[in-house]
């Protein structure tokens, strides 16, 4: 199985990885909750925002990785492949927006959205990953 | 962009790892630039070429000088 060497990261992506991992476990202990409620109470918006706030630290956490980064090349890496993701996502989002419009494709909540830019950062993170492996 | 630093790296004999301590980036960095995947920035470009008491055009080949060659 595929496994990343702990001297294969620099300080900047260690930092990100474990802020990361930490957000993604408090949005994994948050969201259930937040969900079996949701019908019995008025407070709702303000429980919609609390299960964003781990996602909205994901964002804010690739923006300070970018800005930590010394490393050149990882900078570089990092900022292409923000790009993409954006892009693609943003394409996507388009694209099925008017599908949806013309009745083509069905509602597809708006979360998804930033969901599969996530995704693709890792899908990004482990195709490079994988290249490196290979052209060494 | 070509450039020598594999060849002058083995010159030396040291390792992309020694040679990513020496010039304070990351081994991936070196790799990349040695196999032309990536171009250092100016100022890394001038550390390496001073790690190696070379100027710049010693280690790294012009672009267009190259394709002006090539015509």
């Amino acid at each position: 199985m595929f496994a990343v060497r702990k001297s294969d990261l620099t300080p900047a992506q260690r930092a990100h990885t474990r802020r990361i991992l930490w957000l993604l476990l408090a949005y994994a202990i948050i969201l259930p909750p937040l969900v079996w409620i949701r019908a019995n109470t008025a407070v709702a918006a303000l429980m919609a925002i609390a299960a964003s706030l781990p996602v909205l630290g994901i964002f804010a956490s690739w923006g300070r990785h970018v800005s930590d980064e010394r490393d050149e090349y990882h900078q570089t890496m990092a900022l292409r492949r923000i790009a993409v993701a954006t892009n693609a996502t943003m394409g996507a989002a388009v694209v099925w927006g008017f599908l949806q419009g013309f009745g083509a494709m069905p509602l597809v909540e708006a979360y998804w959205i930033p969901c599969i830019w996530v995704l693709m950062q890792g899908m990004f993170a482990c195709i490079g990953a994988f290249s490196r492996r290979g052209a060494e | 962009m070509e450039n020598r630093l594999r060849l002058l790296r083995a010159e030396r004999n040291w390792s992309q790892q020694d040679l990513a301590e020496r010039l304070d980036v990351s081994r991936q960095s070196v790799n990349a630039i040695e196999t032309g995947k990536y171009d250092p920035s100016l100022p890394l470009a001038f550390r390496i070429a001073e790690l190696f008491d070379l100027a710049i055009e010693e280690v790294f080949e012009s672009p267009s000088r190259r394709s002006s060659k090539a015509i």
